[in-house]
């Protein structure tokens, strides 16, 4: 329906309208309507665009900071009195499995509360992008709930129930140890090697060994090697420059996802930060990418969409966002390529962690 | 009718969703949404298992199918009451049909088809949900669970060469490709290689412009000697005449590249060199700040041996340091 190539003459102007973009992300804070409700258990992944997105735009200061900590806090799985549940606690994505409201331990024994690894990662950036301090978040819980999703193949599952298993919640998982100072929670050795595993001979990585190489999957892939800081232990000088490759013929105005399909605004950043994280994405064209990024503004209710015309969504439109920025778009924060907050939170992050460790040495 | 105002259900106390006093990113759900969910939570808080309970799984699949809570506890009650599981996966392949990018459906087919140890219909199924969206990752990450947990390697060589023939272009076929030979004869034997190479080759004959065949002939030549498969290059550099696109001239630089590696010669790096110079100021310009960067890249590393001896260095030590020893 709608194609994805837009023409644009060269006399025109295309401007970025930051006020709209901020209304876009307050609207999503409130209430989405109920065609919404597919989104009902990301809730948090949700809410984690629309801050970080505002702190890209460094206009967090329209929304009321301390009540969403509070929110987020509401959803951590925290352990009930004899810890019996500590394998299933991180944070919840939603309210939708009817605990209630509650910001503090002991946990709830309920049959089926458990967290999301997807949840626990965007809790734990969103506290951070709000200026908490993690004091409230159970780390040792958080690490044991992550250990228990690891499979022995080194990929993740999302939850203790049991779900698919690949290459994204390695990336959660990575963000999570990184972000906790604490790598107990995975078996990093095994991570790298399903990583590995997943290149394709293309020199892309698919989600998983021998799946079709993509601009997600391979984000997730280099952005949890540089958090572990394996990066060029894991991979080959010829490997990386061999994704480098695959990476940048990506580029075809704005960037696709694989081979032959349609370019779509997200991928300026999936594609555009792993470049980042290789030291090539000064060789992309910055001009066509910027062009094809505001060609999916949507200039009357904000945010941006996939493809021009289409309609905008929290995800697009952060990640467009995000895209800018990598450019250098005047007015907006500098995005950190591998854990995809701020700069500015990322040093808020380093501080915390300075501090845990200060305190640490002190309590010997 | 409400579940609240069902005498059936009047045992059952419903569960609001509570958000606390400031809810973010809340989704408005109409009467009949929240009501059904308030049983759900109600039933999942007491863990029942019940064939109302089933019965409620499907309204609220209906209204949200990637509540994964739902599907894993409808999971817990298809096994908890022995059910039909023939008739679920006629269920969940009608849900299938209607939502094809959904996770939690495909988990949940994956399950039931593991219940039952039958993939018989599969393969079928797949193909169905491909020929409406031939490139749906979900649709191929199931494919190739089921051949490769259930041995069904047999036709889908045949499988993927139809559809290449259907869209030449479709980069998840080429994949597949890659993925059902590599698991079966593999790509060691000449003959299967040679084969390979001629097919690629005849595909871009066909279509030129085409990434995916391009990939696929460097990915399975650029560990067993690009630049030494017999008669490539020169079949390479007589496409480039009629056949050219960037993919071809990207090709030619690793060919280079990896002749070099063997056998450093001037004249190789020159023709690597002139290449990468063409690609950026002609054929393949919005990478022309990255083709540019390979072409000093490539200078650096094949710096020939001669410049080197003019000015002195021990060409070893140098292309140690360069290469990171």
């Amino acid at each position: 329906m709608n194609a994805p190539e837009k023409v644009l003459e060269e006399f025109e102007q295309i401007d970025f309208l930051r006020d709209r973009h901020v209304r876009f992300f307050q609207r999503t804070l409130q209430v989405l309507p109920e065609r919404y409700a597919s989104l009902e258990t990301t809730r948090l992944t949700v809410m984690f665009f629309a801050v970080s997105g505002l702190d890209v735009l460094d206009a967090l200061d329209v929304i009321d900071r301390n009540n969403m900590i509070e929110w987020i806090y509401s959803l951590q799985v925290l352990p009930t009195e004899d810890q019996s549940n500590l394998s299933r606690c991180g944070f919840r994505g939603s309210s939708h499995i009817g605990i209630p409201y509650s910001v503090k331990g002991p946990g709830v024994l309920h049959p089926y509360d458990s967290g999301h690894v997807a949840m626990t990662y965007t809790g734990l950036t969103s506290l951070l992008i709000l200026g908490d301090d993690l004091s409230r978040v159970n780390k040792q819980a958080c690490l044991a709930g992550l250990k228990a999703l690891q499979l022995e193949d080194g990929s993740f599952c999302a939850v203790p129930e049991g779900s698919e298993n690949d290459i994204r919640f390695i990336y959660c998982a990575a963000c999570i140890c990184y972000m906790l100072d604490d790598w107990s929670g995975m078996d990093i050795q095994k991570a790298i090697e399903y990583i590995r595993g997943s290149m394709s001979y293309d020199n892309g990585f698919g989600q998983g060994a021998g799946l079709e190489s993509h601009g997600g999957w391979t984000f997730c892939a280099i952005a949890s090697l540089c958090l572990m800081g394996r990066l060029e232990e894991a991979l080959s000088q010829r490997e990386l420059d061999r994704i480098r490759r695959w990476c940048i013929m990506r580029q075809q105005s704005g960037f696709h996802g694989r081979p032959n399909k349609p370019v779509d605004t997200c991928y300026s950043f999936w594609v555009g930060a792993t470049l980042e994280l290789l030291d090539v994405f000064q060789y992309t064209n910055y001009e066509k990418n910027r062009n094809y990024i505001l060609s999916t503004q949507d200039r009357l209710v904000g945010g941006f969409a996939k493809w021009p015309d289409s309609h905008p969504d929290p995800l697009h439109a952060y990640l467009g966002l995000c895209g800018l920025s990598l450019i250098g778009e005047p007015n907006l924060r500098k995005v950190h390529p591998a854990l995809n907050i701020t700069q500015r939170a990322f040093q808020h992050l380093q501080q915390l962690q300075q501090t845990w460790r200060d305190n640490a040495g002190t309590c010997t | 009718m409400f579940y609240r105002d069902r005498k059936e259900w009047a045992d059952l106390e419903p569960v609001p969703q509570d958000d606390g006093p400031n809810p973010v990113v809340k989704i408005a759900y109409s009467e009949k949404f929240s009501d059904v969910y308030d049983y759900f939570r109600a039933l999942l808080k007491k863990d029942e298992r019940s064939d109302r309970a089933f019965a409620l799984t499907a309204e609220a699949i209906e209204l949200n199918a990637a509540n994964y809570t739902v599907w894993h506890y409808r999971r817990v009650l298809l096994q908890a009451l022995q059910k039909d599981l023939r008739e679920e996966m006629r269920y969940i392949t009608d849900i299938i049909e209607e939502q094809p990018k959904n996770y939690q459906v495909w988990h949940h087919r994956r399950m039931v088809v593991e219940w039952l140890n039958d993939p018989s219909e599969e393969l079928e199924f797949i193909a169905d949900i491909l020929s409406q969206d031939a490139k749906n990752y979900h649709a191929w990450q199931h494919r190739q669970w089921v051949i490769q947990e259930y041995k069904l390697w047999d036709n889908e060589l045949e499988f993927v060469e139809k559809l290449l023939e259907e869209d030449v272009r479709n980069n998840s076929v080429w994949n597949q490709r890659h993925f059902v030979i590599s698991h079966t004869t593999g790509y060691s034997s000449p003959a299967i290689l040679d084969r390979e190479v001629q097919y690629c080759l005849n595909q871009i004959r066909k279509a030129p412009h085409n990434e995916s065949a391009w990939n696929y002939l460097k990915g399975i030549l650029q560990d067993r000697g690009m630049s030494s498969h017999p008669g490539l290059l020169e079949q390479v550099l007589e496409l480039k005449e009629t056949h050219c696109s960037p993919y071809l001239l990207a090709f030619l630089v690793d060919c280079y590249e990896d002749a070099l590696e063997n056998n450093n010669q001037k004249e190789t790096l020159n023709r690597a060199l002139e290449v990468c110079e063409y690609l950026a100021q002609e054929k393949d310009t919005i990478r022309k700040e990255y083709w540019l960067f390979l072409q000093r890249s490539l200078e650096s590393r094949f710096e020939c041996i001669d410049v080197l001896l003019c000015q002195g260095i021990s060409p070893l030590l140098k292309s140690d340091i360069k290469n990171g020893v």
